[in-house]
């Protein structure tokens, strides 16, 4: 095989820089501008995060983003169907890898140690789950309907998310999840499947939740749930108005940040929740608070209509894409950035329980940028070689 | 494989939009939530986010100085040297930190590790006992950015080889605390108090003054309770911006500085104080030697200015050091001080309620004379005994009850100055409830009442010290509700020489003396020469307060047929009348005799020795309590008795009234005698001291 010069070959046929989606790149580049910004302000007071250089360490990893967003969009995306299934592997035995030996190596079954930063390739998966699922819906689109092929394409799923449930991390995995059922939702899952789904989902809940309560005793350790696991839903549920610590204060501190925002905040590096560090991880799980305390109504809805927009812009590169291989690329791409923010938003106003999903873009997070960026590059490869029915 | 399926895009459209609305609707959901937290809760969230940054700090202000009417100091601030710990402070390296806890530990002889803080064992600064790594921890999971205190009230030297030491231990310091001390100790303690924490029950009241629980303390006896208001001051803030750690970021607004609390001079002479307490506290260990038993278990001695009512000094016995509950009250000695019987908390000279017997006579006297019951001149038979009919209904046939004098063998012809002077009980017995035809009618309960009044018992005396009492002159009304019983003629006996039903305070005997002694007007009783602020600057100067004087004022009630059975309140006419100033110049007269030739011309006493005129009252009053009772010492017809003796000098212008009271101490005279003749002495010993070195 002779890569370098199929990519060259690839790359200089005729594509037509005039496609770049350039509202997409620059709602981006704001976007992460503005998470710069945003984590410039919410590491101030922190001694132990500006010495660690995290606001360099982010503007570093942007700018490298934004040389693989060029790069990748000049390598056509086609090519990528032929290495998903390499890509595939070499992941699963990264990851295989980390969970044997991570721990002992690098402390953690997470990510590993490249110099001075930390890789995690957990968040690569995502992409390469996008590619080997996208690939392997194009070439069985039309057997979509049998349920078998359905199974088929959780399997190789799973055969990925398995290793990130052992690190064990858990939001990563639901992502991936998520992933693979909007790419068979857009490649036509029967809607019949899909009721079928909900409806077994629901007689599963129907049954097992009475025999979860008709089990449950909070003094002893037997029945189906344990008290903690009650007591986790009961906290999110009905939660305590005047807890001052754990899981829950930061929450309740993260809607106070919000709140206290009104419409126009308190101004940048002016939030007295963020700035004195009642607001916690305020630079990476919960800016989205630390922004609404700073900027206010208006600064927050604009950070999520620039992030409905790239949805939006990808999900046009999806429409606009040449083959069904593009097309699920992009739309892929796109659901990831919704899942996310939406997780990560819902999270921050209290709807949705604590994860740690970063929000898209914003949070701190080299691996995670990174990653989002290379799918962006993705989409911008797909929207430079839709079919130009306009010259 | 499909080729055209590959080379087509096959994504239908429509699943694209479902998802694009699935989007938005989440979205349009945020939106709808940041708009309801942002703008519908704006306010109730930004007054919490108001709340997490903003912080009240109360600055400890200092209390105000207690000074004797010398200058002395009785109640002052002194420096208390405390180790600390600011917990942020500490180093990073937890084999550091053992390091210096370690040195710290020898050097304060505090364990490195004791105890553990929990619920049951909670940490109380300076007196729970942790060991230093406890307090540590405590204070880093607590609040990093204050100091905790590791011990308390250390030696001075001590606390200056820490403070050097600390150069190299971070973390540690030395806290300079201001502690409340009393240098006249037990001296004083019946008067000045002491301090205490602020309770519970109190909390809100001190908290909206500004004031800290645990860290504050307020008054909880004497002056430094009654005066709390004046004494305290008032705590500065500062109201600061603080981190999520409570370390304090800056002011946010200028800090409002303490005020000092303003000084108080007494009227106490610590001199006369501790002449007083020798005094007294050498007479009762005499009689107790003597008696080779610990009879005389509390006692009291007062000295006042009858003209101006100022309290000179003012022993109750026993007392308590109020040096040992400056920084803490210790448990042990206050549960020690509460279980004693005898109460030591309390300041016996005017709260301790007593019989007060023959000095009481001098109501029954004033009232007798100034009704015209008896003239000065008229000679009354005073034997041993009398017998009267006690009839408690007008129907009731009643019996004979047999009424004794103090004096067996009898007095035998009495005039109204023998009478005082001798303090015969006959004499009295029949002013008070009238005899046969010898004194047709006698004063009666409700006139003995109102005369009792006017020269200071029955009320509270309006000396400014929170134990004081009120005492009881007891009436027919009162008979009824208190003891469920009609009121008979032998309780109007009785209670003419002080006994039965009448108790009072030793403070209250002493009013009565010197408001004869004053020509009948009687002063407040006071213990405040002076308060001024922090600078000197004097806020109220003294000022003697006459409370009346029964010459001029019209306070004794006037009753319609006196005598009659039945309540006083029925009988009041609303007319008023004053008492006739012969009347208390007669009286004086008696109570000079008294000195001279009567119940206190004997040896024992001793005012021969003196040679400033005197004039003065015994009392020899019969009790029966509970520890009497205890003792089987209430044998009808011979109870125990306290001794009183209440005096004046000089006789022409008087300046000083003492009251002497010795509880079970027997013989008025000759017990209380003493004491109460060496006080004066003592006083115009000191007086002439002051006069040599110029100073008045």
């Amino acid at each position: 095989m002779n890569i370098p010069r199929g990519l060259k070959f690839i790359c200089m046929q005729n594509i037509s820089w005039r496609h770049f989606d350039f509202w997409l790149l620059g709602a981006v580049a704001l976007l992460t501008l503005f998470g710069i910004v945003m984590i410039r302000s919410a590491i101030a007071g922190n001694i132990e995060l500006v010495e660690q250089n995290t606001v360099q360490k982010q503007i570093i990893f942007a700018l490298t983003g934004f040389v693989v967003i060029i790069v990748v969009a000049a390598v056509d995306y086609k090519i990528l169907s032929a290495l998903s299934q390499p890509l595939y592997v070499i992941t699963i035995i990264v990851l295989a890898l980390l969970v044997f030996f991570g721990g002992a190596l690098f402390g953690s079954a997470r990510w590993f140690t490249l110099g001075p930063i930390l890789v995690q390739p957990s968040e690569l998966a995502k992409m390469v789950i996008i590619l080997v699922l996208a690939d392997f819906l194009t070439r069985h689109q039309d057997k979509i309907h049998d349920l078998r092929w359905v199974a088929r394409s959780l399997a190789l799923t799973i055969g990925l998310v398995i290793w990130i449930l052992l690190q064990p991390d858990l939001s990563t995995s639901i992502v991936i999840f998520v992933i693979w059922f909007a790419l068979i939702w857009a490649s036509g899952l029967e809607i019949k499947h899909l009721l079928t789904a909900v409806g077994g989902g629901i007689l599963f809940l129907g049954i097992s939740l009475p025999l979860m309560l008709i089990t449950y005793n909070p003094e002893a350790e037997g029945g189906l749930i344990r008290p903690y696991q009650v007591g986790r839903v009961i906290n999110f549920l009905f939660p305590a108005e005047d807890a001052t610590h754990g899981d829950l204060y930061n929450v309740q501190q993260a809607l106070v940040s919000i709140g206290s925002g009104g419409w126009l905040g308190k101004g940048y590096e002016a939030g007295t929740q963020v700035q004195l560090r009642f607001l916690k991880v305020r630079h990476s799980d919960f800016i989205f608070s630390a922004l609404s305390e700073e900027f206010g109504f208006v600064g927050t809805v604009v950070v999520m209509a620039l992030l409905f927009f790239i949805i939006l812009r990808c999900l046009r590169a999806a429409r606009l894409a040449s083959d069904t291989f593009g097309a699920l690329i992009a739309y892929g791409v796109a659901a990831t950035v919704a899942f996310q923010a939406a997780v990560n938003i819902g999270m921050n106003l209290q709807l949705l329980p604590v994860t740690g999903l970063p929000l898209p873009f914003v949070s701190y997070g080299g691996s995670s940028l990174l990653t989002m960026l290379l799918g962006i590059g993705l989409v911008e490869s797909v929207i430079l070689r839709h079919k130009a029915l306009d010259f | 494989m499909n080729e055209s399926g590959i080379l087509k895009n096959r994504v239908a459209g429509w699943r694209i939009i479902v998802f694009i609305i699935a989007i938005g609707l989440v979205f349009a959901l945020y939106i709808v939530r940041l708009l309801s937290l942002q703008i519908l809760g704006f306010d109730e969230y930004f007054s919490r986010a108001e709340e997490n940054r903003i912080s009240e700090i109360s600055l400890s202000t200092l209390r105000g100085v207690i000074y004797d009417r010398n200058g002395i100091i009785l109640a002052n601030n002194i420096a208390s040297y405390d180790v600390v710990i600011l917990p942020a402070n500490l180093p990073d390296d937890p084999g550091e930190i053992q390091e210096i806890y370690r040195q710290l530990s020898e050097l304060i002889d505090l364990p490195v590790n004791l105890g553990e803080v929990a619920p049951e064992t909670p940490y109380v600064p300076c007196v729970s006992e942790h060991g230093i790594t406890q307090i540590a921890d405590y204070g880093i999971t607590s609040a990093p950015f204050r100091t905790v205190k590791i011990v308390c009230n250390i030696d001075r030297t001590l606390a200056m080889i820490i403070q050097e030491k600390a150069v190299d231990w971070p973390g540690v310091d030395i806290e300079i605390e201001p502690i409340r001390d009393y240098p006249t100790g037990s001296l004083t303690a019946a008067i000045v108090g002491f301090l205490g924490p602020i309770s519970q029950f109190d909390e809100s009241y001190y908290r909206e003054r500004g004031f800290v629980p645990n860290r504050d303390k307020i008054g909880y006896a004497g002056i430094e309770r009654y005066f709390e208001a004046i004494l305290r001051g008032k705590p500065g803030k500062r109201v600061v911006e603080v981190d999520v750690a409570g370390q304090i970021v800056r002011d946010i607004h200028p800090p409002i500085a303490p005020i000092p609390g303003q000084n108080i001079t007494l009227t106490i002479d610590t001199r006369l104080q501790e002449a007083t307490e020798a005094i007294l506290l050498g007479e009762i260990g005499d009689w107790n030697a003597y008696f080779a038993e610990l009879r005389i278990t509390s006692g009291v001695a007062i000295a006042m200015n009858p003209q101006t009512g100022e309290i000179l000094s003012m022993v109750s016995f026993p007392t308590y050091e109020n040096n040992r509950m400056a920084r803490v009250i210790p448990t042990y000695y206050y549960e020690q001080l509460l279980a004693d019987v005898r109460d030591p908390l309390l300041n016996h000279a005017v709260g301790a309620e007593l019989p007060a017997g023959s000095v009481f006579k001098l109501s029954t006297a004033v009232g007798a004379l100034n009704e015209g019951v008896v003239t000065p001149e008229q000679i009354i038979d005073t034997p041993g005994l009398i017998t009267i009919t006690e009839k408690y209904t007008p129907n009731d046939p009643g019996f004979e009850r047999e009424f004794v004098d103090w004096n067996r063998a009898g007095f035998g012809q009495l005039d109204f100055l023998g009478g005082i002077a001798n303090s015969s009980n006959v004499y009295f017995y029949k002013l008070g409830g009238g005899y046969k035809d010898e004194v047709p009618d006698g004063l009666g309960i409700c006139r003995l009442g109102t005369y009792a009044h006017a020269i200071g018992y029955g009320e509270l005396p309006g000396i400014e010290l929170p134990d004081a009492a009120d005492g009881t002159i007891p009436d027919p009304t009162w008979k009824r509700i208190n003891h469920g019983e009609n009121w008979a003629i032998g309780d109007t006996y009785i209670s003419s020489v002080g006994q039965g039903f009448v108790i009072a305070t030793p403070l209250q005997v002493l009013m009565s003396a010197a408001t004869i002694a004053n020509d009948g007007k009687l002063m407040r009783p006071t213990l405040i020469h002076e308060v001024t602020d922090a600078e000197g600057n004097v806020i109220q100067s003294f000022e003697p307060e006459m409370k009346w004087d029964i010459t001029q004022d019209p306070i004794i009630d006037v009753f319609d047929d006196p005598t009659a059975p039945g309540g006083c309140e029925a009988k009041l006419t609303g007319d008023k009348t004053t008492v006739q100033p012969w009347v208390v110049e007669i009286i004086q007269e008696g109570m000079r005799l008294a000195v001279t030739q009567g119940t206190l011309s004997i040896d024992a006493v001793g005012f021969q020795k003196v040679d400033i005129a005197a004039a003065g009252k015994t009392g020899t009053a019969e009790y029966c309590d509970e520890f009497a009772n205890e003792k089987n010492l209430c044998k009808p017809g011979d109870w125990p008795t306290h001794a009183w003796t209440v005096a004046y000098a000089p006789y022409e212008n008087p300046e000083i009234a003492v009251v002497a009271f010795v509880y079970n101490g027997g013989e008025g005279a000759s017990v209380a005698g003493p004491i109460v003749r060496r006080v004066i002495e003592a006083y115009f010993e000191l007086k002439s001291i002051d006069v040599a070195l110029g100073s008045q």
